[in-house]
């Protein structure tokens, strides 16, 4: 009998570990975020001359919280990419003729993709933090908790899609196409509340809405969402997608 | 061990009925060219794919009704390399112990044993992607072995590697013969099933065409071999020689190409005299002959008629390994 637990950890070992080594996809990944907060928050904020907006507050300030979620967004979201890899370089077979339970294996494995892109998260946070220093940190453990579900829920979205579209090309491209209109639609570059009837459904059905909704909540104060509503939601349905995912993945198979 | 085994791709049968048992401490070859569903085999065997019919049973469990089971038993060497090209050679084999069951402290132990036995202790802490094809190969042969496996499969454990490499895994799988592990080995090499192989079962086309030991495989072509090369080229040639040996005693034609032809027989310096004689009867001229002893080789052209080198390495096969190393 293999023991679960050491079969989670091995993944999430191993998950971390790589990411670790590939010294370039952390520089990467970190990039990104700044040039958005830069590039954009900045320069909406100037062209504004530092005028509040939504909800009194200036646009960097609005946006800020938005870019941290869409950095634990991407990363978890194209974590899927290292199923495809290991399905197109052998290693996934070893895991599946491993007596170890499958859903041991693929819970250690979201995990380990959760824990990177919680930690990006929280660089992003830091370096936002230098940028508008007037973000509330006793909201902390409340942004931690909005990463950790946001997380997991695309994590396991990314690898609901791996179990299905065996190319990496595919699963590309299919990411992309998805994870534009998730991005922009997420409520970190306007508020989602304002937009007509069918735009907002949309938003509304968009699961990153709600990380974006809790991170601002807990570090500016504005929301459009009480918290236990939009807590509650993302709680859920990332929980959906998680047992999801163990799901597809228990049938995956190496063909 | 496999009972009318059946894997179909589309319209392909890939596995074809495939029936045979291998021995506990056995190892038990399985020879054929490329695309004669010996990979497939393994695949249905380790639980990795789902037999259309049949069954298959892997240290007393069936694979179907109890995979886990199955791969609480079995370790396997798989064609490509399955290792973390990212790791450490040590993290890879941690990696494969945990999931594999093995308890941590017993686990360092083990590992620290087969790096020596694999002859790569000064390499645990180097990635993976710095070692050479036979290296990954040797640290695949010690993840595989980690666990313990009652029944061990090496899918053509030696392909596209040096000589010398080669070599030293044919020690490690003698070194695994002498411990009396049950092994299920693929290959396209016939001296490689010859050296390493209890028993061969030759498969073409899905289908087992032979099995037996070496030895028995040989002997049923007939003790000897003889090669005629003829002066000319033409099949025309070769046909009417053929037509003529029919008739002539202690000899049975194998293979009729251009300017070529295959004899088996028991005693060849007695039937090469006649070959000339029933040459010169027919006018034919005669530039060249050989004998030998028949190999794993001729038993493989006698029962399909082709040649297993043809095919050593497919295009497909090549392009494999070349990702591999772009990799």
């Amino acid at each position: 009998m293999v023991s679960p637990a050491s079969a989670a950890y091995v993944m999430w070992y191993r998950q971390v570990k790589r990411f670790v080594r590939a010294r370039s996809r952390l520089v990467g990944s970190i990039f990104q975020p700044i040039f958005w907060m830069v590039f954009l928050g900045l320069g909406f904020t100037s062209a504004l001359r530092g005028a509040p907006v939504f909800g009194g507050i200036d646009y960097l300030t609005f946006f800020a919280p938005g870019v941290v979620m869409m950095a634990v967004f991407f990363t978890a979201f194209f974590s899927g990419t290292s199923i495809i890899w290991d399905r197109e370089f052998g290693f996934l077979k070893e895991i599946l003729v491993a007596p170890a339970s499958r859903t041991a294996t693929i819970l250690g494995r979201i995990l380990g993709d959760v824990t990177i892109a919680m930690l990006q998260g929280v660089i992003i946070l830091a370096l936002a933090l230098l940028m508008v220093p007037s973000l509330n940190l006793t909201g902390f453990p409340l942004v931690l908790a909005a990463a950790f579900f946001t997380a997991l829920q695309f994590a396991a979205l990314g690898t609901i899609l791996a179990s299905k579209l065996k190319s990496f090309e595919g699963f590309q491209l299919v990411n992309m196409l998805l994870a534009m209109p998730i991005f922009f639609l997420s409520g970190a570059f306007y508020p989602v509340d304002a937009l007509p009837g069918p735009a907002a459904l949309a938003a509304y059905l968009n699961p990153l809405v709600y990380g974006v909704e809790l991170s601002r909540r807990a570090l500016t104060g504005m929301g459009f969402l009480p918290l236990p509503t939009s807590l509650t939601i993302l709680t859920a349905s990332s929980i959906r997608h998680f047992l999801v995912a163990v799901w597809s993945f228990e049938k995956t198979t190496a063909e | 061990m496999a009972e009318g085994l059946t894997k179909v791709f589309g319209s392909l049968k890939a596995v074809d009925e495939v029936s045979f048992t291998v021995r506990r401490g056995e190892i038990f070859g399985f020879l054929g060219p490329n695309g004669a569903g010996k990979t497939t085999t393994i695949n249905l065997l380790t639980t990795l794919m789902k037999p259309t019919s049949g069954r298959g049973l892997v240290a007393g469990y069936d694979i179907q009704r109890e995979p886990q089971k199955v791969r609480e038993k079995i370790g396997v060497l798989f064609q490509d390399i399955t290792l973390d090209r990212e790791l450490t050679g040590w993290e890879n084999l941690w990696v494969h112990g945990l999931i594999h069951g093995i308890p941590r402290r017993l686990l360092r132990e083990r590992i620290r044993e087969l790096l020596a036995f694999v002859e790569l202790e000064e390499w645990a802490s180097h990635q993976v992607k710095r070692f050479s094809g036979g290296m990954q190969r040797r640290l695949q042969i010690a993840a595989a072995l980690l666990h313990r496996p009652e029944v061990l499969f090496l899918d053509e454990p030696t392909l596209g590697l040096d000589p010398q490499s080669r070599n030293r895994i044919w020690d490690y799988i003698l070194e695994l013969r002498r411990e009396g592990v049950t092994i299920f080995l693929t290959t396209h090499y016939m001296d490689e099933a010859e050296r390493l192989c209890h028993r061969t079962a030759i498969i073409d086309h899905g289908r087992i065409i032979a099995l037996g030991t070496p030895e028995e495989l040989e002997k049923s072509l007939g003790s000897e071999m003889v090669y005629v090369k003829l002066a000319s080229n033409s099949l025309q040639d070769a046909a009417r020689m053929a037509e003529g040996l029919k008739n002539v005693e202690g000899c049975r034609v194998q293979m009729v190409k251009p300017g070529e032809i295959s004899v088996s027989t028991i005693k060849a310096s007695e039937a090469i005299p006649r070959i000339f004689e029933k040459a010169e009867g027919l006018a034919v001229k005669i530039r060249e002959v050989t004998y030998h002893k028949p190999t794993l080789e001729d038993v493989f052209l006698h029962l399909t008629g082709r040649k297993l080198r043809d095919e050593e390495v497919s295009g497909m096969e090549a392009i494999r390994i070349r990702h591999r190393w772009w990799r």
